[in-house]
């Protein structure tokens, strides 16, 4: 039911949003499309929208992701980087939920103080610790090893926080017939409080798997052995050097891209709700 | 010793320094319908919640079954509870709903099934059983709920104001099905309303409170016919009963507007010589208008002029200005007026209560 | 009940408690320490306390001047074009009848690629033969050196972070707009309000609270910028791209020189910890003028 002035206005504004949109697509798509060339093609379509379109199929269609699959340990480190995201998404919401449960529902001595730290720390620029975590895993003798990489990701503080913004809603009551039938504050937790909240479940484990997925810094410090490393670090190794060509250093970085995409494309509802709810904290 | 006895039960809020509860003596029996009813913040669900154990009891001993249940826990009382706003288990289906409790109870699962089953039967979820509650109306919402009690088979049944969220016509049909339950299974039930024909068409006794404090106890007709107090007799019934200042010297009443009631040798009796200003109470049907009780009544006949009516189909409230306040008379289908018209009417002399002015107290049901 | 509450509280608690110990309070009071000492990670034997040497030593480094300067100069830069775009954008999206969807998408990509990846795809578009001067080429536009010259390669990362993250701040305002009660508006149709007067009068009061939490956050975000120049610059050319956390993050894990990588750490968090209190207490403060003004006006 839009008048006629504002059917105009909103074409204006539709073209507007499509031309703005190509300039948010088109690095993605050049990158997608080029990871399929010789860097010789690539050079030569620049000039033209053929930079934008994969080569027609043909025997060595895949070369470059050939190429970095069977000469490099890419795959590999793909493959660490998911066992390392299941691992922290379990232990973050375990860890992270049970904290916001407590936060959210038990009357314990200073809790209200506890949910005042929580909250400040979540201003305060934390990233700046990271060389005295990598002194303290150094020190307990855990560099190159899974458990020194993940045990000071565990522990979020955003992460309780919106837990505990979820849980603080859920009804008392159901806490009281859950008792009546006999189901204890632990088992309450889990079969009831998580599977009653599935979104902010959800909205963390996608977070999570995003922030292992995308982490740059901390596995670089971890890691050195090369058996154990992530896929961004990978990433970096292979296109630093000197010997790989742009069309290789293409399809690395989509393959580094796929699933980030596919997470995002299953769970962009959560992911959207999450970062809503960044905003709502204040608001 | 009787089945649940309340000693001196108090409850007090940190941060307060007035008891919630306060002093709460009842013995219960077994299989008894009890209500408590009251309006809200009278303590009638703080008092249910300490039986439950969700509350801290902090004065008093509370015993179920012979046992001090002070320091029990919720589920070692041998209690079921629902809940006003159902509490169901969102994620899980009627069935896995109403055979949570018996899951925990570590029960064999065949047994399970069963006993889900004859919940489900009596309580005709049959074609509801995979669905889960948020795709449920709110009367299924109910019957569940009512399920995972029943399922348990717990002594005691509690339950706080279950049919507060239906609709009006929902409730009078869950009221008739709960009573059918207790009569069937015959667990002692408490049931905490603020609705006193919830209490009224259900309980075997009432428990009316008011700012903590028991106010009486009794069977219903008891609590209709012979209120200890104006408090009583005020929550107690629709239309509320209608209260007269009056001035009392003799056997004669005089009303704020000036008119006189002679009172008669056994409501005097009733009265034991108290005199001066005091409460009139009598009920809407109290106040007669048929020739009979008119002519064996005449001489205390009184008139006024109808300002409103409420057509009810079986009985009407005719709503009539009289002793310096309005007063409402519950006539038959048959005694139609309209408003302007003027009326005869008289009080029956038997219903007449006399309150004191301060406390309230029903002089006339004094023993 | 108490007690049992404090006991199943600490056990439900607990977990985090120790791990934020270790891994928050713990290096937080550690780097408070170290940074009156010379700790010197490889040789920690030889540590001493040195006062507030470090603190004045920091002022004096220009290395870490500049690279304060240059994190200054990506905050001008990216705080206005990130905060307005994603307004701009939310509220042309929230307005936009037709490819809603398209766009929320289309916006948010970048959003879920890393830095490293985003990093690594702009030094090719970026580079001399790339394809943004191969673009440029077509307009007549001479090719231009963006990160390999100390001029462009600030300005240069600020529009690639821009471009990445400007879609999420965007999902925000999006959904503070959703959240505003359509019956405001109808009330206002009624009250024959113009679309500038809805905007002004409703839509920006509303989202208050939303651009003042979006303003804070990009402000801290690009505070703390360090992949970007790390991957496509390592932070020149001549350190025209290094940053104060580039820095911090170099003296402490290269150069191991924990005590001045933590001076400079306590520093950088108490500058931006008062500059979120400053900012919030600007907001707030006006918010308490205007109603003063208000109130003048009523009497």
């Amino acid at each position: 039911m839009l008048t006629k002035k504002q059917k105009r206005i909103n074409w204006i504004l539709v073209a507007v949003l499509l031309v703005l949109s190509v300039f948010f697509l088109f690095p993605v798509l050049w990158m997608l499309a080029n990871s399929f060339k010789a860097d010789a093609a690539i050079t030569a379509d620049m000039n033209s929208i053929a930079a934008f379109i994969p080569p027609a199929p043909s025997g060595n269609f895949f070369e470059n992701y050939v190429s970095i699959i069977t000469d490099t340990n890419f795959l590999r480190y793909m493959a660490n980087t998911l066992l390392y995201a299941a691992i922290l998404i379990v232990l973050s919401i375990v860890v992270n939920g049970l904290a916001g449960y407590a936060l959210a529902k038990i009357n314990f001595p200073f809790r209200d103080q506890w949910l005042m730290i929580i909250i400040m720390l979540l201003i305060v620029p934390t990233e700046t610790v990271i060389t005295i975590h990598f002194l303290i895993i150094a020190k307990a003798g855990l560099l190159n090893t899974i458990v020194g990489y993940i045990l000071p990701l565990i522990v979020n503080p955003f992460n309780i926080y919106l837990f505990r913004q979820v849980f603080v809603s859920l009804p008392d009551d159901v806490y009281e017939a859950a008792q009546l039938d006999f189901c204890g504050p632990v088992k309450y937790f889990f079969t009831m409080v998580l599977p009653m909240s599935k979104t902010v479940v959800a909205t963390v484990s996608v977070f999570t798997f995003l922030n292992v997925w995308n982490d740059y810094l901390w596995p670089s410090l971890v890691f050195t052995s090369s058996d154990l490393l992530t896929a961004q670090i990978g990433l970096n190794s292979i296109t630093s050097n000197e010997n790989t060509t742009m069309g290789q250093t293409l399809a690395v970085i989509t393959l580094v891209t796929i699933p980030v995409i596919i997470i995002y494309s299953l769970f962009s509802k959560q992911i959207v709700e999450g970062v809503t709810s960044t905003g709502s904290k204040e608001g | 010793m009787s089945f649940i006895e309340f000693k001196n039960i108090c409850k007090m809020y940190p941060g307060s320094d007035k008891n919630t509860v306060d002093n709460f003596n009842l013995d219960i029996e077994e299989k008894e319908f009890i209500a408590f009813v009251g309006p809200s913040g009278c303590g009638k669900s703080t008092t249910l919640r300490m039986i439950a154990g969700f509350e801290e009891i902090t004065g008093g001993e509370l015993y179920i079954d012979g046992k001090k249940v002070n320091e029990v826990a919720p589920r070692d009382r041998g209690i079921a509870m629902v809940f006003q706003n159902y509490a169901l288990y969102p994620h899980m289906t009627v069935e896995k709903n109403i055979g949570y409790g018996l899951k925990n109870m570590k029960m064999p699962a065949d047994q399970i099934k069963k006993k889900v089953d004859w919940a489900i039967d009596i309580l005709g979820l049959e074609e509801y059983r995979y669905r889960k509650p948020k795709n449920l109306s709110g009367g299924q919402r109910q019957r569940v709920a009512l399920g995972r009690a029943i399922v348990k088979n717990q002594k005691v049944f509690l339950m706080d104001e279950p049919l507060s969220n239906l609709d009006a016509k929902l409730r009078v049909s869950m009221r008739t099905e709960i009573s059918k339950l207790h009569r069937e299974l015959g667990a002692t039930t408490i049931y905490v309303t603020h609705d006193q024909v919830e209490a009224m068409t259900m309980a075997d006794r009432i428990v009316i409170m008011k700012d903590g404090v028991i106010q009486q106890v009794g069977k219903p007709m008891e609590l209709y016919d012979h209120p200890k107090n104006q408090f009583v007799a005020g929550f107690i019934g629709s239309p509320q009963m209608n209260f007269f200042d009056v001035t009392v010297s003799g056997n004669t009443v005089k009303f704020a507007d000036g008119n006189t009631i002679t009172l008669s040798e056994g409501t005097t009796k009733r009265l034991n010589g108290r005199q001066g200003q005091m409460v009139l109470g009598i009920r809407g049907e109290d106040i007669k208008m048929d020739a009979q009780n008119m002519d064996l009544n005449r001489d205390n006949r009184q008139h006024a002029v109808i300002t409103d009516t409420e057509v009810m189909g079986n009985e009407n409230n005719l709503y009539f200005n009289f002793g310096g306040t309005q007063a409402v008379a519950r006539v038959s289908k048959y005694e139609i007026s309209q408003i302007g018209d003027g009326i005869d009417f008289v009080f029956m002399p038997s219903k007449m209560h006399f309150f004191d002015k301060e406390t309230g107290i029903n002089y006339t049901e004094e023993v | 009940m108490k007690k049992k509450n404090s006991i199943m509280g600490m056990a439900f608690f607990g977990p985090a408690l120790v791990l934020l110990t270790i891994f928050l309070f713990l290096p937080m009071l550690l780097t408070f320490g170290f940074s009156f000492t010379d700790y010197f990670a490889l040789n920690p034997e030889l540590t001493h306390f040195v006062g507030l040497e470090n603190y004045i030593d920091i002022f004096k480094d220009e290395l870490f001047v500049q690279s304060f300067l240059n994190t200054v100069k990506f905050v001008i830069i990216i705080v206005p074009l990130q905060c307005g775009g994603a307004l701009l954008l939310a509220l042309a999206i929230n307005k936009a009848a037709h490819c809603k969807k398209y766009f929320k998408v289309a916006f948010f990509v970048p959003v879920v690629m890393s830095l490293a990846v985003v990093s690594t795809l702009w030094m090719q578009i970026y580079s001399p033969e790339g394809i943004l001067n191969t673009l440029l080429a077509n307009f007549g536009i001479d090719a231009q050196p963006f990160i390999h010259s100390a001029d462009q390669a600030l300005p240069s990362i600020a529009i690639m972070s821009v471009w990445q993250g400007v879609g999420y701040q965007m999902i925000i305002f999006l959904g503070g707009l959703q959240n505003i009660n359509p019956a405001l508006y109808e009330a206002a149709e009624m009250d024959h309000a113009s679309a500038w007067q809805k905007f002004k009068d409703i839509t920006l009061p509303e989202l208050k609270p939303l651009c003042i939490f979006v303003f804070i956050t990009v402000t801290i975000g690009a505070f703390r910028m360090l992949v970007q120049p790390m991957v496509m610059t390592g932070g020149g050319p001549d350190h025209s791209t290094y940053t104060i956390v580039y820095d911090i993050y170099e003296t402490g894990t290269v150069n191991w020189e924990m005590g001045l990588a933590s001076t400079m750490a306590i520093v950088f968090t108490v500058f931006v910890v008062i500059l979120t209190i400053i900012q919030n207490v600007l907001t707030k403060d006006k918010e308490g003028r205007k109603h003063v003004n208000k109130k003048a006006k009523a009497n």
